[in-house]
Formats: C-alpha cells, sequence, structure tokens
C-alpha cells in the first residue's frame, strides 16, 4: 500500500463533480483513494440547476462530449425581467455555439453517477450509501475520517461535500452558514416531449435554452431569481431565493415563490401540459470569496461548493465547472504531495496558489460584491418596472401625438420607485463592478 | 456452539419508483433504480442477531444478474460474513420454481447449513414462493412470517405472526425461516465493512458449479406462461360523512344492504 | 399545485430509527418569528394550536432551516448513510 501507514492516500468525502474529478485525477495516476458519498447511488441527494457551464470535464474525461450523460448544449441564452404583467428579455442565440459548445444541461442524478463510477473504473474505491460523521484529527492534523465509531485513514482527506458541508463545519473548518451565503434554490422537473420543448422554444435537434429571469413581481421586498433551462424530454424550473429579503418580509413560504414563478403569465404558457415529475432543493452559495473557508490545513483541502465556489452574476449561475476544476486542483496538489510524502499545511499551499492562477479564484475575486449587485433593489423592482414603462409608452398607441423617444424615456425613470440621482450611482456602481 | 446460517437476498426494482405504462400495462424501468428486497433487510438482521448471540457465521446467497453484487457489498457491509451470487445467462427469467431450485442447489453445496433465513416475499413479485420452496427442495424444517428468533438447547424458537395470534415454534436445525418486513431495525452499513467487502468481493456460481441441467432452470425450467396482464381500475368507493348520532341509522342501513351480518353467540 | 402533491412525488427512504434534524421545543416556543416556516421548501415546519410542529421525514435536505432559525434550536446532521431523499433527476 503505497499509503505507508494508512488505509488510503487520499480520502475524498462526496462524490459530486468536484469530489468525483479528484478521485478520477487521484486513481489515474496510481493514488490509493476512498471516494466516499452518503447519498446511494451517487448524485441521488444532489441538486443544480443546471448548466454544466465550459469544457473543464476535459481534465478527467478526454472524450466527456461524447460520453457523459449530456441533456442538451445551450444554444440560446436569455436573461429576463418579469414584472406582474410584462416580461422584458434580452435573447442571445449563435449558430457559434454550436459548433463550440459554451454550455450543457444536465441532469445530477445522471451525471454524478456517471462521473463516480469513472472514478470506480479509474482503481477508486467507491464506497455509496455511507455517511461520514466527522474527520479523525491527531496532533491537530486530519488524519483520516470518521464513522460509526471507527476511523478508516488517510493521508490527505479532500472535503467536496457540497453547498452544506457539515463534517467541515463540525470540524470547525468552515463557518457555519448564514443568510450572507446562502440563498434558498427550489427546483421542479417538467416533463414534456422532446418535440413540444423544441416547437416551443424554437429549438433544433439537440439545441437547448437557457433563461434566466428577475421576478420582479414579488411583493413585499421579497427578492428572487428565476431559471429555466431545456433538458432532453423535460424542463428544469426553479427559484433561487435570497434569504436576508425573505426574512425582513417575515410572511411570504419560499415554495409559494416557485408557485408563482410557474404560474407567472410568461412562464406557465412554456411549462403547459407538463407533467412535474419530481420537487426539489438545495442550498446555493453565494457567498464568494467574502465568505471562503481556508481552503487547506495540515491533511486536508476543500473543493467546489463546500468552499463556496460558486458564481452568479444575474445571467449566469455557475457552480459544476469550478467544482471540477478544483476538485482537479486538490488532487494534483495531492498527488505532488503523495511524492514528497508531505501532508502539512505548507506542503498543500500549493492548492491555493493554484487556484489562484485558475479561472475558479480569478472569477470569484473578480466579481467580489457581485452578490450585492444581484440582489439590489435596482434589479429586482427598479429596473423591472422602469423598463416595463419605457417600452410600454414606446409601444402603446392610442391615437395621441407621439412624443419624443427622450420624453417617454424620462417618463420611464421618472415613474420608477427611485430617485434619479439615486439610479444614475447605483447604474454606476453595477457597470464597475461588472 | 457454532451456527452456519444462510440468508436469501433478491435485489428488486425501488417499488417506489416503479411506473406501470398505461399503454403497454409493462414495467417501465427506464426510471427504476435497484434496491435490496427490504424484507431481505430484515432476514439479515435476524440472521446477524443470532449470530452475534449464539456465534458462527452468516452467508448471503443470492441468485440475479451481475449487478446483484451491490446488494451483497451491502448486506457485507451490514455485517454478513461471506456472500455467494448465482448468476448465469441460464437462470434469466425463472419463476419461483427453478428459482427455489436453483437456491436450494447453492446452499446444498455448502459444506454446513443450519439456520436459513428469507424475507417473507419480495417487494416485485409478493409471492412468497420461493423460501419455503427452497426448504422444500432441501427436505427441511420451515416456519414462515417469523418475528423474533430465538436459540435454546439445539432448537430454534421462531414467533409466527398468523391472522389470529401469534404461534411460537420449536424446530430442530436445519431450519427455513421467513422472516416478516419490519420484523426489526436493520443495522446500518459501516464504511470500514464496506471496504473489507469491496476488498474481499463476492463470489460467483455459475450453472457449471451447481452441476444442474440447463433445461432445470431459468426460463426453460419454468412451469409458469403469463397470458395476459392487466392493470385494476380502482372501484370509486361509496364514501358518506355522518354525525356521531346517526350511527344506529347507518348500522341498520348496512344490515339492510347485508353488508353486516348478524352471527349467533354460542 | 400545492407543494404537498409535489413532496408526494418524492422518493425517500425513511430512517425510523434516526431523526437527522432535531429542534429545541422550549426555544421554539417564545420564537418571534418562526421564519424556519417560511424558509423550508419542504414544508417541514408547520404551526398547530400555536406551537411549531416538525417532521423530518419530508425533509429534502437543502439546509435551510439550520439558517433560517436565527435562535439556535435546529440541530441539522446528515442522514445515516443511504437513508432519506432519493432524487431521480436531481
Amino acid at each position: 500500500m503505497s499509503g505507508g501507514m494508512s488505509d488510503f492516500d487520499v480520502i475524498v468525502v462526496g462524490a459530486g463533480p468536484a469530489g468525483s474529478s479528484a478521485a478520477i485525477k487521484l486513481a489515474s495516476s496510481g493514488s490509493n483513494v476512498l471516494l466516499v458519498e452518503r447519498a446511494d447511488p451517487p448524485g441521488s441527494k444532489a441538486v443544480s440547476g443546471g448548466i454544466l457551464w465550459g469544457k473543464e470535464l476535459e481534465k478527467v474525461v478526454p472524450d466527456w462530449e461524447k460520453v457523459t450523460p449530456l441533456e442538451r448544449f445551450i444554444e440560446y441564452k436569455s436573461t429576463a425581467f418579469l414584472t406582474e404583467e410584462s416580461k422584458v428579455s434580452v435573447d442571445f442565440r449563435t449558430k457559434k455555439f454550436e459548433k463550440s459548445k459554451t454550455g450543457y444541461s444536465v441532469l445530477r442524478a445522471k451525471l454524478d453517477q456517471f462521473l463516480a463510477q469513472k472514478a470506480k473504473a479509474a482503481g477508486a474505491t467507491l464506497v455509496t450509501g455511507i455517511t461520514v460523521d466527522s474527520l479523525s484529527m491527531k496532533d491537530g492534523i486530519v488524519n483520516g475520517v470518521v464513522q460509526d465509531g471507527e476511523t478508516v485513514t488517510a493521508n490527505t482527506v479532500i472535503l467536496a461535500e457540497g453547498t452544506n458541508p457539515r463534517v467541515a463545519i463540525e470540524a470547525g473548518l468552515r463557518k457555519p452558514l448564514s443568510d450572507l451565503d446562502s440563498a434558498i434554490g427550489i427546483k421542479e422537473v417538467v416533463k414534456l416531449s422532446e418535440n413540444t420543448i423544441n416547437e416551443r422554444f424554437n429549438l433544433k435537434g439537440n439545441a437547448g435554452y437557457a433563461g434566466e429571469f428577475v421576478l420582479g413581481f414579488l411583493e413585499g421586498g421579497v427578492r428572487a431569481g428565476g431559471f429555466m433551462y431545456t433538458n432532453k424530454d423535460s424542463l428544469s424550473v426553479g427559484v433561487v431565493i435570497s434569504l436576508p429579503h425573505l426574512r425582513e418580509n417575515g410572511k411570504t413560504y419560499a415554495y409559494d415563490i416557485m408557485e408563482k414563478f410557474m404560474q407567472h403569465p410568461y412562464v406557465s404558457p412554456l411549462v403547459e401540459g407538463g407533467q412535474v415529475q419530481e420537487y426539489s432543493a438545495h442550498l446555493v452559495s453565494e457567498g464568494g470569496v467574502n465568505s471562503m473557508p481556508d481552503l487547506y490545513g495540515d491533511g486536508y483541502m476543500i473543493a467546489g461548493d463546500s468552499a463556496g465556489f460558486t458564481f452568479s452574476n444575474g445571467m449566469v449561475i455557475q457552480g459544476m465547472n469550478y467544482a471540477i476544476a478544483s476538485g482537479v486542483l486538490a488532487a494534483e496538489t495531492a498527488i505532488e504531495a503523495i511524492k514528497k510524502k508531505e501532508f502539512t499545511r505548507g506542503a498543500l499551499s500549493s492548492y491555493q496558489s493554484k487556484l489562484e492562477r485558475s479561472q475558479v479564484l480569478m472569477d470569484l475575486r473578480k466579481f467580489r460584491g457581485i452578490d450585492r449587485l444581484v440582489w439590489s433593489r435596482l434589479v429586482h423592482e427598479t429596473a423591472p418596472e422602469m423598463l416595463e414603462n419605457i417600452l410600454f409608452g414606446i409601444f402603446y398607441e392610442d391615437g395621441s401625438p407621439k412624443k419624443h423617444l427622450a420624453n417617454t424615456i424620462l417618463q420611464g425613470i421618472s415613474g420608477s420607485n427611485m430617485k434619479k440621482s439615486e439610479l444614475i450611482m447605483e447604474t454606476y456602481r453595477m457597470l464597475r463592478r461588472m | 456452539m457454532s451456527l452456519e446460517i444462510v440468508v436469501m437476498v433478491k435485489q428488486v426494482p425501488d417499488s417506489q419508483e416503479v411506473v406501470i405504462d398505461p399503454v403497454t400495462m409493462n414495467l417501465n424501468r427506464s426510471l427504476t433504480r435497484n434496491v435490496t428486497n427490504r424484507a431481505d433487510e430484515n432476514a439479515l438482521e435476524a440472521a446477524l442477531q443470532l449470530r452475534d448471540k449464539v456465534g458462527g457465521r452468516v452467508t448471503i446467497v443470492s441468485m440475479g444478474p451481475p449487478q446483484t453484487e451491490s446488494t451483497m457489498i451491502e448486506c457485507m457491509a451490514r455485517g454478513a460474513d461471506r456472500a455467494i451470487l448465482v448468476s448465469d445467462r441460464f437462470f434469466g427469467g425463472a419463476d419461483t420454481y427453478p428459482t427455489g431450485l436453483t437456491v436450494a442447489s447453492a446452499i446444498s453445496k455448502l459444506e454446513k447449513f443450519d439456520v436459513i433465513f428469507a424475507g417473507e416475499e419480495s417487494s416485485d413479485s409478493s409471492t412468497g414462493h420461493v423460501g419455503p420452496g427452497v426448504a422444500e427442495f432441501l427436505g427441511i424444517e420451515q416456519a414462515t412470517y417469523v418475528s423474533k428468533v430465538d436459540y435454546e438447547d439445539g432448537l430454534i424458537i421462531a414467533e409466527r405472526e398468523l391472522e389470529d395470534g401469534t404461534e411460537v415454534v420449536k424446530v430442530p436445525t436445519p431450519v427455513l425461516i421467513t422472516v416478516l418486513l419490519n420484523a426489526n431495525i436493520p443495522r446500518r452499513q459501516t464504511l470500514r465493512r464496506k471496504i473489507d467487502a469491496i476488498r474481499r468481493g463476492i463470489e460467483v456460481w455459475n450453472l457449471e458449479k451447481l452441476g444442474m441441467p440447463p433445461e432445470w432452470v431459468g426460463v426453460r425450467g419454468s412451469p409458469t406462461i403469463v397470458r395476459k396482464m392487466r392493470s385494476i381500475k380502482e372501484k370509486e368507493r361509496a364514501a358518506k360523512k355522518i354525525e356521531l348520532d346517526q350511527i344506529p341509522e347507518l348500522v341498520k342501513e348496512l344490515y339492510e344492504k347485508g353488508i353486516l351480518k348478524l352471527e349467533e353467540s354460542q | 399545485m400545492q407543494v404537498e402533491e409535489k413532496l408526494a412525488l418524492l422518493n425517500y427512504k425513511t430512517d425510523p430509527a434516526y431523526a437527522h434534524i432535531t429542534i429545541d421545543e422550549s426555544i421554539c416556543e417564545t420564537c418571534p418569528d418562526h421564519f424556519c416556516t417560511f424558509g423550508c421548501p419542504a414544508k417541514c415546519y408547520t404551526i398547530i394550536d400555536g406551537r411549531i410542529n416538525f417532521k423530518y421525514e419530508d425533509c429534502v435536505e437543502c439546509g435551510t432551516c439550520v439558517i433560517a432559525c436565527a435562535h439556535g434550536s435546529v440541530k441539522w446532521t446528515n442522514p445515516k448513510g443511504g437513508q432519506g431523499i432519493k432524487y431521480k433527476f436531481g
């Protein structure tokens, strides 16, 4: 056994995109790795929107586009503001995405099972249906995991537990979750035939649609975003709800927001006749670098959602690509550590520098604080109403003489709920952040 | 004292996920994942409790396709000592008769067996045939629908739950016991045992190993012919809300309709 | 569609021997907001006769309640291996 006195070189806790990617990388390099997952089968407790952006998977599954259970490639991207009676959207679709894919819709029960089996095929010991209770520590160094009172040891533990990382929190490696670093995600999978989806979204073949929505129709200061993605023969429809605003409101039920979104006049026709196959909920990491824990320490590293590697700017929500990227980097760091036979904080510190040089932390640092904008009054209250007013003013024909376009716009702005000076400042701040 | 204990298990489609296609009347298994038959988990727990009390060894025997391995590993992760999967393409399409015969044949190949446990029935076919069938083929005693098992002075003491009460039987070994669903709370798998089980692996026995003629097993050895399947349309039940003081009238009405009958007390 | 109907679609492997979430009812009694009832997407927290009624059986393991409760009543652990919610799509 290459791990000396330990049972394994590396134990990976959690077989999601981060954990399985790490395990595939480690096992392919000949390391003795245990991948342990509480769900059985893997993926049966996972929820994501879910679009897998980018090409990170290539690093662990070279022919990934051929073999991975992917639903549709994203050809049609849309961002929309919804008010009670209107929808203002920016649609972008391009044939360029057909040649060079930017993202695929996925369903996690299939994806995670696929990746975990890849790890097993690469030589990892895959154990499913077992919940790790805690970390084993010796002289302040993580040296394994504890389950049912028994310790299984390893030189390094990679924590890839997802967005509600109980083991990391229990061990004090991550602060307990708070309103500021998590939002509530609720989702429904709605069954529709492939043809119906293609007709409704004007799609052909395996092309897919990914829409993000600002739910500007919610009352009482409640703020939420919505999403709708096309799978092969179903839609993934959901909402992401800001916890601080829901708390402040204090009388709106999270599950009612989901239903309200489904019943919006410009959402319901898209899901009409569909059969709800599944209802699910999951926390969405929101904090970015501001609530990021120490990413490594003596004998451990944290990857994926557990580390808060999620990005959202209102137009896209990304997480799985960062999960895979960070899992791979944690594995690479562990492989170096195994070669040097050193697993201290110092030896694992290259994980952080690798992340800093990668898209993961560059994106997160560049867009630091963007969550404040994403959940701002400007985006959720002012913009939807203002855009509705302006466009209604432009397009509504009542027979009276037309106003100058500039006047219509100014009227739309002054009719909104924010002062002009405030609006200019907020817009300026928004543009700077982006 | 040391008992050689066998547990018969079956991997079944998760009953919570089974959907019957309204057009073809076939089970739509595309969305159905396999799990261990729940009553078999209770059978395993009864076996483990007996082993822990008396001493001995628990061997899992299952007949099924190769993916049954995950169920076998799960059983070992709960504490079973050994797992034998009887698997061969010849065994495919078997009804309960050749299944019992095949499993009995595998068990008879073991050096020794004192107590055989099985779940009361499987959740996918609910016949309850295979357990008692194995006992018959092996020519041993059996106690069915058992909720509690003990062992004293070389005898198995089994509590059988019957429709009109509980029956306690004392039987000599070897004996086959079918265990009721929810008779106990199955112990959990542990990480350490699951890793060990994966490393040790399971034994796979094929037709040749059992030395049975191919015409005795699988679809060829099955006397059952399914002519037709239909799903049952549930009859709308007549429901009626009544006040407490209307009960005498209700009883009268039910009596007049012949739903309630008066029985002479003896 | 009611949330109860949506939850009825789900496959749970309920652990009869272990409640992975527990609440401290003495804290809930004096709670001014009962925000858990608004946050929980699976309606596990309801108020019956003025008291919090909690059932872990419907839990989809999202973790919202442990954040929602600002008073320290909710203790959240993972269900024991393989038990709890079992999504088909995710």
